[in-house]
């Protein structure tokens, strides 16, 4: 190999000059380093922080009111016309409209109270209720003009609690089982005869529509992601989910049966495998399986049926539970206040705001608008005045709640401070369970542990 | 200031400032804070102020809704019991301790096959890195969710050679590392920096090695490494420090939940939860004050390790 003779000469001068930079750059690296890491960890503890929002101010003379509601587009349209309505007789006030889907709702509700920015009419759930009002983040609706003279006293109660008249109900709802006729027919498969169906025929029927099906279509979406369905499986043994004292309502052992049953119905294919539950649980209403056509019958509160048939482009017939006698007046179903109107504590205007609630409520116009989309109106007169401009699915609804009166089981207590976390625990154990990662008694054991501290009792 | 400027106040520094002086440098100070300042009421509004708002609430008892209470240590206590947060160290450990070195292993990978002078390096850069730019992001973390499904893009190509695949991100035995393959999938940023530091390596290190006969492998444990390792260790800090606190892709891809089974539960998302889900804002604090202290520790150890095999040619 020819040497270059200017090679050795040149070569040492590069080379130093090319370590020169390169060590200059390390050494910026390496301070770099530091800075960046600090600045890295400083992040992880500020990332949760944040501030409250500018103060709604009454410019010219309006009031302007924000409210918040979870809920679909289809929600979100009727209600804006709703506010258009009450805008319409209330110049003075303006209605800022905030809403979102459910999973996000109760994060942003909670940051906003602990702002001090909360929005002035709040739409609630029971399982919230009690949390918000029993640490005074609600106002008393008792001590402003709402009229609830012609509420059902059953819904006005649900509202009703030691801190005051913190929600007033917007609707009534029944836990219910959507059935999609679709699937039954295209499967050769009669619908059930919901009164007199026991839980053997719910997982033989439904086992024989997945049978007869395409692959990846199931007769039954599984429960055991809510807790609805296992409070009407409480209510059929004897048990509830919670006491009038606001303790846990239920031991292990009760639950146990509720986890046999999905799983057994899991193995014979009645509802779908673990891991499609767990995908199942994160789709939207619009894409869930019933409204896709991927499952013959789905646990639902009966107020989302006209949504689920607009989904679904069909129509879709609403069940009972069944139960352990095969009598309807065993099902242990209830009436449940779907959502209440709720006002924060610290709204600087209380009168605007009750004066909103008591449109939302006693209003035949807001009536004629919202319909049944909150369930079935709590107002007879409202109910009354209203029953004429029902859509077809509305009227099901409606129908529905009326037809089963005569078999609800006794009212179901309050849930407790705390109840928000339950469902989460349901989900997560029975996710356990379908995954064989623990036993039924001990996810029972486990899940109750955890409800017990969740609820502080 | 430049170094210029700062070698000539040096120089004058010899004897003692003359008022003058004194005044200018003073004016210069005031410029400076100045200057300085928009960054100062940021990190004081934004950092600082919110840090200690959170040390002060990491020792009480707040649900958000009610004035915090002083509750002493019993929070750092209770993470002691707390089986769920034991729980999700143990994911976030396993995500770190697999996804980062797993992560800068494709990134050195790459950069190196980048480095040969490839034709058309700057496009195939940008698509490398493009990843990085959207990895974090919610979309992607909705697509991998769609892609990883019981019937997704990856099983419908299994299916086609006969295999039927688990629901990835539905299963707690798989969901984790779904979760992992995206972070690695991420692997631009630290791609870049290698390559940046790749470029630093004299040529004539290699020129001299292959006339000695050495390998292109004794050449890469020889030369490439050594010369590399400061920038590995940047990256190695970086990437730890980022990766304890991911939260984006659990977030999204489990639904919020951490699911299933908690197997997907970060530390992070569980200090969500506590905080804004279960109204135990307290907890969440002194959470985020244990994951400070851990990624302290791991940032020291890391710098203590360093000393053993980073090489600063110096």
């Amino acid at each position: 190999m020819p040497v270059n003779p200017k090679g050795e000469a040149v070569a040492p001068a590069t080379a130093s000059k090319v370590r020169a930079s390169a060590q200059k750059g390390k050494r910026r690296l390496r301070a770099s380093a530091l800075v960046a890491a600090t600045a890295a960890a400083v992040l992880a503890l500020t990332a949760c922080g944040g501030g409250g929002g500018p103060e709604a101010k009454s410019a010219d003379g309006k009031v302007e009111l924000r409210f918040s509601w979870w809920g679909g587009d289809k929600r979100a349209q009727l209600t804006q016309e709703a506010i258009a309505a009450f805008e319409a007789e209330n110049p003075n006030i303006k209605i800022k409209p905030e809403y979102g889907d459910w999973s996000g709702y109760w994060d942003k509700l909670a940051t906003q109270v602990a702002a001090n920015d909360a929005p002035d009419i709040i739409q609630m759930d029971e399982k919230y209720i009690t949390e918000y009002s029993s640490r005074g983040a609600l106002l008393d609706l008792s001590k402003y003009d709402v009229d609830t003279s012609k509420l059902d006293e059953a819904a006005l109660n649900a509202g009703k609690g030691e801190d005051g008249l913190t929600g007033i109900a917007a609707g009534i709802n029944a836990a219910t089982i959507l059935a999609n006729p679709a699937v039954f027919q295209a499967a050769g498969v009669p619908l059930p005869d919901d009164k007199t169906w026991t839980w053997e025929d719910f997982e033989r029927i439904a086992a024989e529509v997945t049978a007869k099906s395409p692959k990846g279509t199931y007769g039954a979406a599984a429960y055991g992601t809510d807790e609805a369905s296992l409070g009407v499986w409480l209510r059929q043994n004897g048990k509830s989910l919670y006491t009038a004292d606001g303790k846990l309502g239920f031991e292990p052992a009760d639950i146990k049966g509720y986890w046999e049953l999905l799983k057994q119905m899991s193995e014979n294919k009645a509802v779908p495998t673990a891991s499609e539950i767990v995908e199942a649980e994160a789709a939207p209403l619009d894409q869930s399986g019933l409204a896709t056509g991927k499952n013959g019958m789905a646990f639902w509160w009966s107020n989302q049926l006209p949504a689920l048939e607009k989904a679904a482009g069909g129509e879709l017939q609403i069940l009972r539970f069944p139960s352990k006698t095969g009598k309807a007046e065993d099902a242990g179903l209830w009436y449940k206040a779907s959502q209440f109107w709720s006002a924060s504590s610290r709204t600087k205007h209380p009168e605007e705001t009750a004066k909103f609630i008591d449109f939302l409520t006693n209003n035949v116009k807001a009536g004629e608008i919202l319909l049944a989309d909150r369930g079935v109106y709590p107002n007879s007169d409202v109910r009354e005045a209203i029953a004429p401009k029902l859509a077809k699915a509305d009227v099901k609804v409606v129908d529905f709640i009326g037809a089963i009166k005569e078999e609800l089981g006794e009212a179901p207590a309050a849930p407790p401070k705390g109840a928000g976390a339950i469902q989460e625990i349901i989900k997560r154990y029975t996710s356990e369970v379908m995954f064989n990662r623990l036993s039924e008694e001990e996810a029972g054991k486990k899940a109750v542990d955890e409800m017990k501290s969740a609820i502080g009792a | 200031m430049s170094a210029i400027g700062e070698l000539s106040t040096m120089t004058r520094r010899k004897g003692p400032m003359s008022k003058e002086e004194k005044k200018a440098n003073g004016r210069d100070n005031k410029a400076a804070y100045v200057f300085l300042l928009p960054w100062l009421v940021g990190l004081v509004a934004i950092t600082v102020g919110p840090m200690l708002m959170s040390l002060y609430l990491s020792f009480t008892d707040y649900n958000l809704l009610q004035p915090p209470e002083w509750v002493g240590l019993d929070n750092f206590v209770r993470m002691f019991g707390d089986a769920r947060l034991h729980n999700s160290l143990r994911v976030t450990f396993t995500y770190v301790l697999v996804g980062v070195p797993l992560q800068l292993g494709v990134a050195l990978l790459i950069a190196l096959v980048l480095d040969k002078g490839l034709r058309g390096l700057p496009f195939y850069r940008s698509i490398f890195y493009l990843p990085s730019l959207l990895g974090g992001s919610v979309a992607v973390a909705i697509l991998w969710k769609q892609i990883f499904g019981t019937t997704g893009l990856v099983n419908q190509v299994l299916a086609m050679v006969g295999i039927e695949g688990p629901g990835w991100i539905s299963d707690p035995n798989t969901a984790l590392g779904s979760i992992i393959l995206l972070h690695v999938w991420t692997f631009g940023s630290p791609m870049i920096i290698f390559l940046a530091g790749l470029r630093q390596i004299p040529v004539m290190y290699y020129e001299a090695a292959k006339v000695d006969g050495a390998t292109t492998l004794q050449q890469f444990w020889r030369i490439t490494l050594p010369m590399l390792s400061p920038i590995i260790f940047f990256n190695l800090v970086l990437q730890i420090i980022g990766s304890f606190q991911s939260f984006t892709q659990a977030f999204i891809v489990s639904g919020g939940n951490g699911g299933p089974s908690d197997s997907t539960m970060f530390f992070t998302l569980y200090l969500y939860q506590k905080g804004f889900g279960q109204f135990d804002m307290g907890y969440a604090s002194a959470m985020a004050w244990f994951l400070l202290v851990i990624i302290g520790v791991f940032t020291a150890i890391n710098f203590i390790a360093s000393k053993y095999w980073v090489f600063y040619d110096d």
